[in-house]
């Protein structure tokens, strides 16, 4: 059992971002980042290798300055292991001042049978602050062959812009609970993922993002604060190659360039 | 028993089809269910609309309500317009944002020119409203108590439910009063579930379900407008 924090923030020096703050206490860490030629930062977090247990508790505290433009992704998968009847905690907090943009992309959340996940996003941004977020969570076993029998999954995850709310899901899902198996619910499938974009898409690309050929169920709508895309499947490689298939269509409109592909996905 | 007084009427009145919100032109994601197949016939309707009431209506939307309706009751005009927010930011489609909107619009506008709304509407709510919020105070101005108003809500969709299998599956008028009394039962349950909800259960986790209201936006043919 332990308590693992992160904090991270970033500034824009001379037209490039860089990481102006890098703390950390216990298992979470950051690799170097890089600066790409368009002047963004990449980083990538570690999670902890042994993965998460019952009891562990983590904190990530990001925070853009103003004009800073970061995507932040991880190295592996978040494992959230079976916690024999103790929670495990994860609490995200980002802050995105004017007119910075921040791509909050880790690869995906595994959470296997037992673990009693209690998880909370909250992101804060200023006029012009912009967010993506993408977000990959398979329950049990990445291949699907052992169910999730026992622990709970909780999530909230709310997006401001100053004391507007923009955005927020609340999610319970218990290993009892109907929701696994019901038509309104998981249907039986195991992977689900999340596209979420805090602004306008241009109807063209939202059409070819709707058009995207992918392993399972998907669907896009553009909500007058966000525009979000959801997933449904079996398989957290189907599910990240339909997440950045449609990432790929949304950076010119988001990002206004091509989307680099972290090293890290490449491997 | 509620006593049979004006608030009783109210109750009915509020909980009528005949209430000019234009309910009936919405199927909450349930059209593209039947086009997808799944729901095609009565059991299949049953597990769906069981489903939806036990789960995200119970957990949330009316949950929510409930909050409202005692917001409303308190005088308490910061909550309701938290909880106006957490409504509008919690759709899961366009077309779903634009029902709340709309119907919330509309029951604002009947209210407006309703002597049981000449005073008390929430100045400083700020639009746009959504539905729950406008409900909990429409329920608050025809005196009607909370809980009864939950109920009268979950009862609206039940039924507005039942008229879109009637009309897109097609079901009968006996097997549509037939699952109405199938889900009578949970209806209550929902009631007292949404009422008594701890703001830290609240849950819309709900993915096809999402999934439908989202795909409903595409759809080839369509008669509602979610």
């Amino acid at each position: 059992m332990w308590y693992a924090s992160l904090q991270l923030r970033y500034g824009q020096r001379h037209g490039r971002t860089v990481p102006i703050l890098r703390q950390h206490q216990g298992p979470l860490r950051v690799q170097k980042h890089f600066v790409q030629p368009d002047g963004s930062c990449q980083h990538i977090i570690l999670h902890p290798p042994g993965g998460i247990a019952g009891g562990d508790v983590l904190a990530l505290d990001i925070a853009l300055e103003q004009d800073a433009d970061v995507l932040i992704t991880s190295a592996g998968a978040a494992k959230w292991y079976n916690g024999f009847g103790q929670a495990a905690q994860q609490t995200l907090t980002v802050n995105l001042a004017r007119h910075s943009r921040l791509a909050w992309l880790p690869l995906e959340t595994i959470v296997f049978d037992g673990a009693q996940v209690q998880s909370q996003n909250r992101f804060d941004l200023q006029p012009d602050a912009a967010l993506l977020w993408g977000e990959v969570v398979c329950f049990g076993r990445p291949a699907g062959n052992k169910p999730f029998q026992q622990g709970y999954w909780r999530q909230r995850t709310e997006i401001w812009r100053q004391q507007q709310l923009l955005w927020c899901e609340h999610t319970r899902l218990a290993a009892s609970d109907p929701l696994w198996q019901s038509a309104i619910g998981l249907g039986g499938h195991s992977v689900i993922a999340t596209l979420l974009w805090t602004g306008q898409i241009p109807d063209a690309c939202h059409q070819e993002i709707l058009a995207l050929p992918c392993k399972g169920e998907a669907g896009a709508t553009q909500l007058p604060e966000v525009w979000l895309a959801r997933f449904i499947g079996d398989s957290a490689e189907a599910a990240w190659h339909w997440l950045r298939a449609a990432r790929e269509l949304l950076y010119p409109h988001t990002h206004q360039r091509h989307a680099d592909t972290p090293r890290i996905w490449r491997t | 028993m509620m006593p049979l007084n004006v608030a009783a009427l109210q109750w009915l009145r509020l909980a009528s089809p005949a209430l000019p919100i234009g309910g009936y032109s919405y199927s909450q994601g349930l059209e593209t269910a039947l086009d997808l197949g799944w729901v095609y016939d009565a059991k299949s309707a049953e597990h769906w609309l069981s489903a939806i009431l036990m789960g995200p209506l119970a957990h949330f939307d009316a949950a929510l309500l409930a909050q409202a309706c005692r917001a409303a009751a308190a005088g308490n005009q910061a909550l309701l317009g938290h909880l106006n927010q957490r409504v509008l930011a919690s759709r899961e489609s366009r077309e779903q944002r634009l029902e709340t909107e709309q119907m919330a619009y509309s029951l604002h506008q009947l209210l407006s020119v309703l002597p049981e709304g000449a005073e008390g509407w929430p100045e400083q709510l700020q639009t746009p409203y959504s539905l729950p919020v406008v409900w909990a105070v429409a329920a608050h101005q025809f005196a009607i108590a909370g809980e009864a108003a939950v109920a009268a809500w979950l009862w609206s969709w039940l039924e507005n439910q039942v008229m879109v299998l009637m009309k897109a599956m097609p079901m009968g008028q006996s097997a549509g009063q037939q699952l109405i009394s199938a889900l009578l039962p949970q209806l209550h349950e929902a009631t007292a579930l949404a009422w008594n909800l701890p703001e830290e259960e609240l849950n819309n986790f709900a993915p096809r379900f999402s999934l439908a209201a989202l795909k409903h936006e595409t759809q080839y043919s369509r008669l509602f407008r979610s």
